[in-house]
């Protein structure tokens, strides 16, 4: 029981105090690539969410299964972005063959999120502070999370951006930095809450 | 020789990384919080860079092109453990201030849109200069952030007080939310000063860099004094003006500022006119220590 | 010896999950029927939507699932419908040829303002300021967000309203979707009458803003033999597989809302085909021929106000132009 009020708590504070974007600043390029509509801004983070779940375990399992054994843990960098690159190959076949309706939504996502460093930097993490499987996975999904409602809520705002009349030289990714600095401001709120 | 001089200007301005291309957000964003941190980070992915350029260069006629990606992820993050252990080695403080954003140096889009665009078409040589000129780029970019943000946050560079004692330092450049509001208004600056070199370029069509930039400060800049020549001009307006874009070169590297001067980029450096009065303060803070 | 071991293990690595995922690509492949790709060459290639799927090639993979008819793109027509049939070996459906129409014709000067709007040009942008400036809930705002995405440009803003010039639409749809108000409807190309207004609220309250506004009062209903038109929320509808092309409605509605298109109702005026017949005629009687069709016209075919008033300001500015250039030199 305690160690799923933990766990609860640790996800809450995934999701909310080390948002993946706007405290960790992971996962960045998405971000700004993928947030002009809701919709595909949710698309994206779906995939996410799913490529960090399955991920966090895979990479959970490799290291401890065979690099610590082996004494080849500094090699993890490699060993982790070989894994994610074949876990999102076999995840958009997986996809293809038997929900193709999820591959419809995800499908254009996902070769994009090998370079996505939401989902390296959250395999990374899990090993950093030692986690244990059921963390692992249980963080991996609530950073997901906290990045998909991050790009959604930009998104959001992005769309009302689209009628604001902004000096020349702020409109484009100026303007949208910008509004993206004064949603961090308004989570940084958050960092002063400590769940422990 | 011209053409490699030109390459780096290039990467460095024309098409700068961050500011332009808007290529490898996270760690601009997150290493930038202190100068070193930001050199170390620039060097480091520096350094990646012209490695996996060279070595994916070599490798670009045995490579499939089926699995290209994964070979140059693979061979990023190969040399990416070698940076990452040569720091820990080394330069251990750096290392401990930026723990995973090394690592993550692997997913850093510049490294894998440069192997992917320019590496997997091109000779040895060029591709080094190509990664030299992106790295100092990314490197400059990086320095810039970094400087406005700990002057205006922390009232240090590079560790040193500067600031007089009265000055309170503004937090918020430190944080999280510093990052997105500096880059943004960095950001606007490139915009208007290309904007202007854009006007410059087409009202002034072919100008010849010897006479047509004098005549153009002493017009549209009304200085006090006179130029009498090409280069007091330039050295007046170096130091009296200044741009994001101008200061990697100051920053970063002397040679093509002066070798490659061309009436874009002169121009360049009287715009800070034109940008709004946010911007100008920022520069100014930030040109005090350049 | 570590590096060999080091080398060793991750060859093993790199086996391991290669094998993997040639192994995957095997068990997961998924058997594309050829005849996707030979209908999506077949189609137009426009990726309008307007056939209802996610662009041409989705349609194709519905019409080879069976999930849509051979005759599924509004815009390919019956050709492109017969190439489908051709390639999926059955029989030609029926392409009904759609046209987009504005379903509003409360103009400047008859439908009143809310407010003076003084944002963005753009419907979407005046939707969000209490639903834009005219005091119709479901009246055409007439910033033309549909003008601008029509991939044919056959809409134009005329007085306010959005106006879609059917010889040039080919019912893609684009502009149904656009619409904040939701008031671009499609129906068949050969419509010969449309309701021109949207609104859902009942009549006595239409009545107060808008002099082009349906107020339900059932006329049509009643003078309509084939009973092709229903009232429902205070708003006339035609459902066009019923209508017979008599036109009476048009001729009884009191608002004058409900249009006719040029000879297509028996009885209305067939105006067109007056010309026509004119055109054997000397040059002379042609001309008479010509303003004797067009007077009908004007009273029947158009709002009744639009026209005359169009034309009449355009004279009014063409006049002091003139004497303006006459002054000049």
């Amino acid at each position: 029981m305690e160690q799923l009020i933990n766990i609860l708590l640790l996800m809450l504070s995934s999701v909310l105090v080390q948002n993946f974007i706007f405290s960790k600043f992971y996962g960045i390029c998405p971000f700004l690539g993928v947030s002009d509509k809701p919709a595909t801004a949710a698309g994206m983070g779906m995939a996410v969410t799913f490529v960090i779940t399955l991920s966090s375990a895979a990479t959970w399992a490799v290291y401890y299964g065979l690099l610590v054994p082996l004494e080849l843990t500094f090699l993890k960098t490699i060993a982790f972005i070989l894994i994610i690159a074949a876990l999102v190959q076999l995840i958009e076949m997986f996809l293809k063959r038997y929900l193709p309706s999820l591959y419809q939504a995800l499908g254009i996502y996902l070769p994009l999120i090998t370079t996505n460093c939401a989902v390296l930097g959250a395999a990374l993490i899990n090993i950093q502070n030692g986690y244990s499987f059921l963390y692992s996975v249980a963080v991996g999904f609530a950073a997901a999370i906290g990045f998909t409602m991050a790009i959604l809520i930009f998104a959001g705002v992005r769309a009302r951006l689209q009628f604001a009349d902004a000096p020349k030289s702020f409109q484009g990714m100026p303007l949208v930095l910008i509004s993206a600095g004064l949603i961090a401001m308004a989570f940084s709120g958050f960092s002063g809450i400590n769940f422990f | 020789m011209n053409k490699y001089i030109k390459q780096l200007k290039e990467g460095i301005i024309d098409q700068n990384p961050t500011l332009v291309q808007f290529l490898g957000m996270c760690p601009t964003l997150a290493t930038t919080t202190s100068v070193s941190n930001a050199i170390g980070m620039g060097l480091a992915a520096t350094a990646v860079l012209i490695c996996s350029n060279v070595f994916i260069s070599l490798l670009r006629k045995f490579i499939p092109k089926e699995i290209r990606i994964a070979s140059y992820i693979v061979i990023i993050s190969a040399f990416v453990t070698a940076v990452e252990l040569l720091m820990k080695a080394f330069f251990t403080p750096i290392y401990d201030a930026l723990g995973l954003y090394i690592p993550l140096i692997v997913v850093n889009c510049i490294i894998l849109a440069r192997a992917e665009a320019y590496a997997s078409k091109s000779p040895v040589l060029p591709s080094a200069v190509d990664g030299l000129s992106m790295g100092l780029g990314f490197t400059a970019a990086l320095l810039l952030l970094a400087s406005v943000r700990e002057i205006l946050g922390a009232g240090t560079w590079l560790g040193i007080r500067i600031t007089p004692t009265a000055f309170e330092p503004a937090l918020i450049f430190i944080l999280p939310a510093g990052a997105f509001l500096t880059l943004g208004f960095l950001a606007a600056a490139v915009n208007r000063s290309r904007a202007f070199a854009a006007e410059y370029a087409a009202s002034h069509p072919k100008p010849s860099p010897i006479e047509a930039i004098p005549d153009e400060f002493v017009t549209e800049a009304n200085d006090t004094e006179a130029p009498s020549s090409d280069e007091p001009a330039k050295s007046t307006e170096e130091s009296e003006q200044d741009t994001s874009v101008d200061n990697p070169t100051d920053a970063a590297d002397d040679t093509p500022s002066e070798d490659a001067d061309e009436a874009a980029d002169d121009t360049e450096r009287s715009a800070p006119e034109m940008v709004s009065g946010a911007d100008a303060a920022e520069h100014t803070e930030s040109e005090d220590d350049l | 010896m570590d590096i060999l071991f080091a080398l060793l293990c991750f060859a093993g690595i790199s086996m391991v999950l290669g094998l993997m995922l040639a192994v995957a690509s095997k068990i997961f492949a998924v058997k594309v029927d050829p005849r996707i790709p030979e209908i999506t060459d077949v189609l137009p290639g426009a990726n309008c939507g307007g056939c209802g799927f996610a662009g041409c090639s989705a349609c194709a993979e519905a019409i080879v699932s069976g999930a849509a008819k051979t005759a599924a793109c509004p815009v390919g027509g019956q050709s492109c419908a017969d190439a489908i049939a051709a390639i999926m070996g059955t029989q030609t459906g029926t392409v009904t040829r759609m046209r987009a129409q504005v379903m509003c014709s409360g103009g400047h000067d008859n439908a009143k303002q809310k407010y003076l709007y003084e944002g963005p040009h753009d419907c979407a942008a005046a939707m969000r300021l209490g639903g834009g400036p005219k005091e119709c809930p479901n009246g055409c705002i007439g910033f033309g967000s549909c003008a601008l995405l029509c991939p044919n440009h056959a809409i134009t803003v005329e007085n306010g309203i959005a106006v879609v010039h059917a010889d040039k639409c080919f019912g893609c749809g684009i502009c149904v979707e656009s619409c904040p108000k939701r008031i671009i409807k499609l129906i068949p190309f050969d419509a010969p009458v449309h309701v021109g207004c949207s609104s859902l609220d009942r009549g006595s309250i239409t009545r107060t803003y808008c002099e082009a506004g349906c107020i339900g009062c059932m006329l049509c209903t009643k003078v309509c033999e084939s009973g092709a038109i229903t009232v429902k929320d205070s708003i006339a509808s035609i459902n066009y597989d019923l209508c017979t092309h008599c036109g009476k409605c048009a001729e009884k509605c009191p608002r004058s809302i409900i249009f006719v298109e040029e000879g297509k109702c028996t009885v209305a005026p067939p105006a067109p085909q007056a010309a026509e017949d004119a055109q054997n005629v000397t040059e002379a009687i042609r001309e008479d021929a010509k303003q004797n069709a067009d007077a009908p016209l004007q009273t029947k075919d158009t709002p009744a106000d639009t026209v005359p008033q169009e034309s009449s300001t355009a004279n009014e500015e063409a006049v002091p132009e003139n004497t303006e250039n006459a002054d000049l030199p």
